[in-house]
């Protein structure tokens, strides 16, 4: 009896299982392969041989020779990391704290729970792409940001703009389109805090920022572990936003200017031109990136997480 | 400090669309709690006890009517402002804060006034800049010019300091009559904190469990930190929503005991609510029995107990409860089916059918008149050790049932009997009100 339930266990299971081998796991398995694999054509399927050098070249530390000149790749070491970091270490606390405020500010008016949910999750229910060519818009130098802010005339994502306006108006867009998901989670949490505590917290003369970070804080931290694990993982993962808001890796005419690379942006052009070993490379160095960061957090989260 | 309810109405309003009517959860409910006391606040489940008790803690404002502390009237006081430590019925302790930190954070918040000193150790005579430009001129030369936030007016108006030395003529006096002292406010320190802490853990009897965080606690040590964090701060009121709710049987009658004892200590006017008539008769000095949203009576326990207003105080207090049965009047006269049960009722009272309540220790085996004899049948004896309880039936009686208590050297079988019955334990209340006769 018990054996005739396995096999139907598994016979159910069995399109999951099958899809997930052939479109995660293999592919996964197969990266980590090709990342040892010297000059891999995947067209052919062909390499020569196994070496560590990937790595060299991707981080260049190694040149690459071809044609008898030695050339060294400085796209990723000089601006997919550090652009990636940015992102990470700018996007990630901004956009966890200000969703939090206002999850905390929505969930003090009664009638926001069924109107004002479903517009705040409108943005995370349009496209990446779709919404950056709308902020590549607002960021144009006779846009609204220049508008509002009375600063026209500046080139924030335009060729000719410098990487550190680009960066700002990115992290601007990748903060917004982060919102509404965190807003979201908190909410949801927020909505299962028993309201005593707040009473209780408000007889003993806490004021409001007192009892956000006493109380409310606290007894989210599930949800911001939650959110805080998450968000990084898609921060280091950026790219999308770049080619919604951008369109293409650098603010400048010039074909070969990458100053707005992120790593995966880095991924995605060297599969584009055959270069999947050096893609498999820097995904694999991601991948472990995101895994130290991850067990960080969650070892962090051990003191820092109730219940 | 005394606390006065006046006129207090609490309605929730219905919604008319959704056809919920509006809910009167208190209803007019006028009390007076004396300074130092324990008042139990009792009635059935939602009668209107939690809300009369946010009421005053003001975490809810009242429909209309009036809270007075004493002689303030805090009717739109803030709560925070109240200076009131609350018992929740589910203890609502941080669960995310240890023990310590639990009692600790009403401290934090605490502002405590301190007077200012000179070099030399006095204390700083205030005066309100209004009054020193009213002063007469030779003595503001004494004015030392330094200009202080006033701390009797939220700092709105600027106050001028003297050396005390310095002052002759009158000293200006507060409202009060008393003399005005520059003062400072400040939060604790935390060695101040940590003394306030630990005499309160003690007094609970928590020291041993200060590092522990709530879940770690059982039922009656988490209802401990509970009161501990509402003593910490020393309220002026004390109030607590079923406290002894979550624990069982032997904890709640040590609990009770300890919770009395600790108001005697701390002399702290204090609110308990419950719905359970024998917990509040214990450990009240007065009780309050409400239903449905309105005051039915309120008393010493033992007055309430023998003196009830009407049938459902009657029957909401005493176990066993009383006993009720179908009676009639004529001329003064009480009868139960045949029998007749007193004869001293109101001669101006129009013959009618009544209801009749007799406590359970009402009854007397054997009968000691001959003409007062209330002839029942008898079921079943239970032993209780100290008691033997009697289960009876009567053909009048409401409930197919009824219990009489007698001492446990009484001899009875069962079968017909004839019982007396003391006519202080004997209750007569009218059909239509429910209203006691006598
Ligand atoms: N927020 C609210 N909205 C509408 N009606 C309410 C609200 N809170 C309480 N009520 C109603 O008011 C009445 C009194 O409620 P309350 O909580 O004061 O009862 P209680 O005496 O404390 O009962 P219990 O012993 O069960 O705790 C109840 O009928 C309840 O349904
Ligand atoms: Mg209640």
């Amino acid at each position: 009896m018990e054996k005739k339930n396995n096999w139907k266990a598994w016979l159910y299971l069995a399109p999951v299982i099958i899809l997930m081998a052939v479109f995660t796991f293999y592919p996964l398995i197969n990266t980590i392969g090709i990342s040892f694999l010297a000059d891999y054509d995947y067209t052919t399927g062909t390499s020569s041989g196994f070496t560590f050098d990937n790595f060299a070249f991707v981080l260049g530390l190694k040149g690459v020779e071809s044609g008898g000149t030695v050339s060294y790749l400085t796209d990723v070491i000089q601006y997919a990391i550090p652009n990636t970091f940015i992102i990470v270490i700018v996007t990630v606390p901004l956009s966890i704290i200000i969703a939090l405020l206002i999850a905390v500010g929505l969930n003090s008016i009664r009638w926001v729970k069924s109107v004002l949910q479903t517009i705040f999750f409108m943005p995370y229910v349009t496209n990446a792409i779709a919404v950056g060519m709308v902020f590549a818009v607002i960021f144009e130098s006779t846009g609204l940001w220049n508008y509002v802010f009375g600063t026209m005339g500046t080139d924030w994502i335009n060729n000719g703009a410098s990487s550190a306006n680009a960066m700002f108006a990115l992290c601007v867009y990748i903060v917004w389109h982060a919102l509404p998901y965190k807003i979201l989670i908190f909410l949801s949490g927020l909505q299962n805090i028993d309201k005593q505590y707040y009473q209780a917290a408000q007889l003993d003369a806490a004021g409001k920022f007192k009892t956000l970070m006493n109380v409310t804080v606290p007894l989210l931290s599930p949800q911001i572990l939650y959110i805080m694990i998450t968000s990084f993982i898609g921060s280091f993962k950026e790219y999308s936003s770049v080619v919604g808001l951008i369109g293409k890796p650098g603010t400048s005419g010039d074909v070969g200017y990458r100053n707005m690379y992120t790593i995966v942006y880095y991924i995605y052009d060297s599969i584009a031109v055959n270069q999947t070993h050096y893609a498999s490379a820097a995904a694999l160095m991601l991948f472990i990136v995101i895994l130290i960061f991850t067990l960080i957090q969650f070892k962090v989260s051990k003191t820092r997480v109730h219940y | 400090m005394e606390i006065r309810l006046v006129n207090l109405t609490k309605v929730f309003p219905g919604n008319p669309k959704k056809n919920i009517p509006d809910t009167r959860a208190v209803d007019n409910l006028d009390i007076v709690i004396p300074d130092g006391k324990l008042i139990g606040l009792l009635g059935p489940s939602g009668c209107g006890k939690s809300t009369t008790l946010y009421m005053i803690a003001g975490l809810l404002e009242p429909t209309s009517g009036e809270i007075w502390f004493g002689d303030e009237d805090v009717t739109r006081l803030s709560p925070e402002k109240r200076g009131i430590g609350l018992v929740f019925q589910n203890y609502a302790l941080y669960p995310h804060m240890t023990v310590y930190k639990n009692i600790a954070f009403p401290l934090t918040n605490l502002l405590v006034e301190d007077p200012v000193v000179d070099e030399k150790g006095n204390k700083i005579l205030a005066f309100y800049r209004k009054h020193v430009k009213a002063l007469p001129t030779e003595i503001p030369t004494h004015l030392k010019g330094e200009k202080v936030k006033n701390p009797f007016k939220n700092g709105r108006e600027e106050i001028l300091k003297f050396d005390c030395s310095h002052i002759a003529g009158d000293p200006i006096l507060d409202d009060k009559g008393e003399q005005l002292y520059v003062t400072r406010k400040r939060h604790l320190t935390k060695i101040e904190m940590d003394k306030l802490i630990r005499e309160t853990a003690k007094l609970v009897q928590i020291e041993q469990y200060l590092t522990r965080k709530p879940n770690q606690l059982s039922g009656g040590q988490q209802q401990r930190v509970a009161i501990a964090r509402a003593l910490v701060k020393r309220p002026r009121v004390l109030l607590l929503d079923e406290p002894l709710s979550n624990l069982d049987a032997r904890l709640r009658l040590q609990t009770r005991e300890e919770i009395k004892r600790l108001q005697r200590d701390t002399g702290i006017t204090t609110i308990f609510v419950t719905h359970d008539q024998e917990e509040a008769m214990s450990i009240s000095d007065e009780i309050v029995v409400m239903k449905l949203g309105v005051e039915q009576q309120r008393d010493h326990p033992q007055e309430v107990y023998n003196d009830p207003k009407n049938m459902f105080v009657a029957q909401f207090l005493g176990t066993p409860p009383i006993n009720m049965f179908n009676g009639h009047v004529k001329k003064g006269v009480l009868t139960i089916g045949d029998d007749v049960i007193r004869e001293d009722l109101p001669k101006d009272l129009d013959e009618q059918d009544v209801y009749v309540g007799i406590r359970p220790e009402g009854f007397l085996v054997p009968a000691d008149k001959k003409d007062y004899v209330f002839n029942i049948n008898v079921d079943m004896i239970e032993t209780m050790g100290r008691d033997i309880s009697l289960v009876g039936s009567h053909k009048e009686s409401i409930k197919p049932s009824f219990k009489a208590i007698l001492d446990a050297d009484t001899k009875v079988n069962v079968g017909p009997l004839a019982v007396g019955v003391k006519p202080n334990k004997c209750f007569v209340f009218l059909k239509d009100t429910e209203e006691r006769v006598i």
